[in-house]
């Protein structure tokens, strides 16, 4: 009865076996997305410090966790936000949900370089105050990416 | 008028108990206590409870235009006492009346005498008024229902001061017609508010009589549904017409893309062109955050926000919100009308994790992103009640 009054489950239970491939080839590119901006920022950390060996996730952890002194007193952390736990979801300030960090959870995290400016630019200044480099960038990067 | 030929026991459709003349059909008592009820519980939702219970207060106020549909019909087709036509008292019958009570020897008459008659006719008109005044305020002042269309804010809000004033008149109408019935009751040594209950008086001698008339329900019940059916579908055909200067439910694609990510994305129609202006020139510093936007998205997002400003607008948040507040002229929740709104939410609520913020409209106001704001819409949260 409720399969003749849903024919939407009936059509998208259809739809499965080309979805799922689908779904599958959109992992792949998102990884693809994800790696393409992390080699443009170590580029980027190349072009500063010749001697740049690449990200480490550890670093990525310590400054995600961190308390900056100088934060702004109602953003102390990133963490402040997306809470310490990065498969936790996140609320803004003014309430909104953030959906998790940790790629793991959230695949399409980091696959648009312009969507990744724009909030490392907003939110480095938020909680630092400052721009961040693009080895910190990198390093977040990579440990949500190992999230 | 005066017909005292007519001994009870021949009008066939009498009902009364022995030694009494049935007056009041049963539709015309339901009729009377249902209307005291709605009228009772519209004046109180409306005066002490206001936005909190306007959907009763709206549904009360249906409940009475079609209880004064009803009685517009019955007077027409209903039985003898009932009929408008068994107490529509030429204005010299009413001086009459008076110079005999003030002589101290009033008649008694079965139905309504010529002053409590003149007290009917006037208590169906202002119950008419109120609810044409009551659609007038809502149409105008929330755009909501059948005169949506058509009122602006000011002339809702200049219509709702009538629909106040009106009801006072009816308070006051109301206690005049409880001094009436207990001043007849006391002359005339029978109890009126029981005859409403019963529907009985006893037979006494000396009696107005009016002449006995027939009901026909059939009649009415078809009268009644065809005016109902009729009504009904103007009433529907008229809200569905489009709200005079009611903002588009739906936001701008581009604007809530990149302002939803932090918090909802307001309706421009909450704040004045000026306040729009000054949030968008200061991204780099929003409320304690970075929230810069690139140049072609910022100008673009002004562009949408300024055109469709307060000014623009004629919904109820439009009006309120125009003044922003000198003091913090970027924040909606500064303005003076939006603390008027809120002043009865304690702070607690603000605080709660259900809501978190001021500026989480949506917590509680269902609708905040269409927005209309409308009173039926809001829900605290249980959770984030004190």
């Amino acid at each position: 009865m409720t399969l003749i009054r849903r024919p939407h489950i009936v059509l998208l239970a259809m739809l499965l076996p080309i979805g799922a491939p689908a779904f599958a080839a959109t992992a792949a590119q998102y990884a693809a997305a994800r790696q393409a901006i992390l080699n443009h920022y170590a580029a980027e950390a190349k072009k500063a410090d010749p001697n740049f060996k690449g990200f480490s996730a550890a670093a990525g952890k310590a400054f995600f966790l961190a308390h900056p002194a100088t934060a702004r007193k109602a953003t102390p952390s990133c963490s402040t936000c997306h809470t310490t736990n990065t498969h936790n979801w996140g609320r803004t300030r003014a309430g909104k949900r953030i959906a998790p960090v940790a790629v793991s959870v959230t695949p399409s995290r980091f696959t648009s370089l312009s969507k990744v400016r724009l909030w490392f630019r907003r939110n480095c200044q938020t909680v630092y105050r400052r721009a961040c480099t693009a080895v910190e960038k990198g390093n977040y990067i990579t440990f949500m990416a190992s999230q | 008028m005066n017909d005292g030929n007519v001994a009870p026991h021949l009008i066939p459709w009498r009902t009364g108990r022995a030694g009494s003349v049935r007056v009041w059909d049963a539709a015309v008592r339901g009729f009377h206590w249902l209307l005291a009820g709605s009228v009772l519980g519209a004046a109180y939702t409306g005066f002490f409870m206001k936005r909190l219970a306007l959907q009763t207060h709206l549904l009360l106020g249906i409940a009475v235009a079609l209880l004064v549909l009803f009685r517009l019909v019955w007077g027409l087709c209903g039985p003898t006492y009932a009929r408008f036509a068994s107490f529509a008292h030429p204005p010299r019958a009413l001086g009459a009346h008076l110079r005999a009570l003030a002589a101290g020897r009033g008649d008694r008459h079965l139905g309504h005498n010529p002053l409590g008659a003149l007290m009917v006719f006037a208590l169906l008109l202002v119950l008419a008024a109120l609810v044409f005044t009551g659609a007038g305020a809502l149409g105008g002042v929330l755009k909501q229902g059948p005169l949506a269309a058509f009122m602006s804010y000011a002339a809702g809000r200049g219509v709702l001061l009538v629909h106040g004033g009106l009801t006072i008149l009816l308070l006051a109408m109301i206690a005049l017609h409880l001094g009436g019935v207990a001043f007849e009751s006391r002359r005339s040594g029978e109890n009126l508010v029981r005859a409403m209950v019963t529907g009985d008086k006893p037979v006494l001698p000396a009696a107005h009589r009016a002449a006995p008339a027939r009901p026909r329900p059939v009649l009415a019940a078809a009268a009644l549904a065809a005016g109902g059916l009729l009504g009904g579908a103007m009433v529907a055909a008229l809200s569905a017409l489009p709200a005079r200067g009611m903002p588009p439910a739906r936001l701008d694609r581009h604007y809530v893309n990149n302002c939803d990510s932090c918090h909802m994305a307001y309706p421009p129609s909450l704040a004045s062109a000026a306040t729009w202006r000054g949030i968008m020139t200061n991204l780099t510093h929003h409320f304690g955050e970075d929230a810069s936007l690139g140049r072609r998205a910022t100008a673009r997002i002004t562009a949408y926000l300024t055109a469709n400003s307060t000014g623009h607008w004629d919904s109820l948040p439009a009006h309120l919100l125009r003044a922003a507040n000198p003091a913090d002229p970027l924040r909606i929740t500064a303005t003076a009308g939006w603390r008027r709104m809120h002043r009865h939410i304690a702070v607690a609520v603000f605080r709660a994790k259900a809501v978190r913020s001021r500026a989480a409209c949506s917590a509680c106001h269902a609708d905040a992103k269409t927005g209309r704001f409308a009173p039926q819409n809001i829900h605290i949260p249980q959770t984030a009640m004190p």
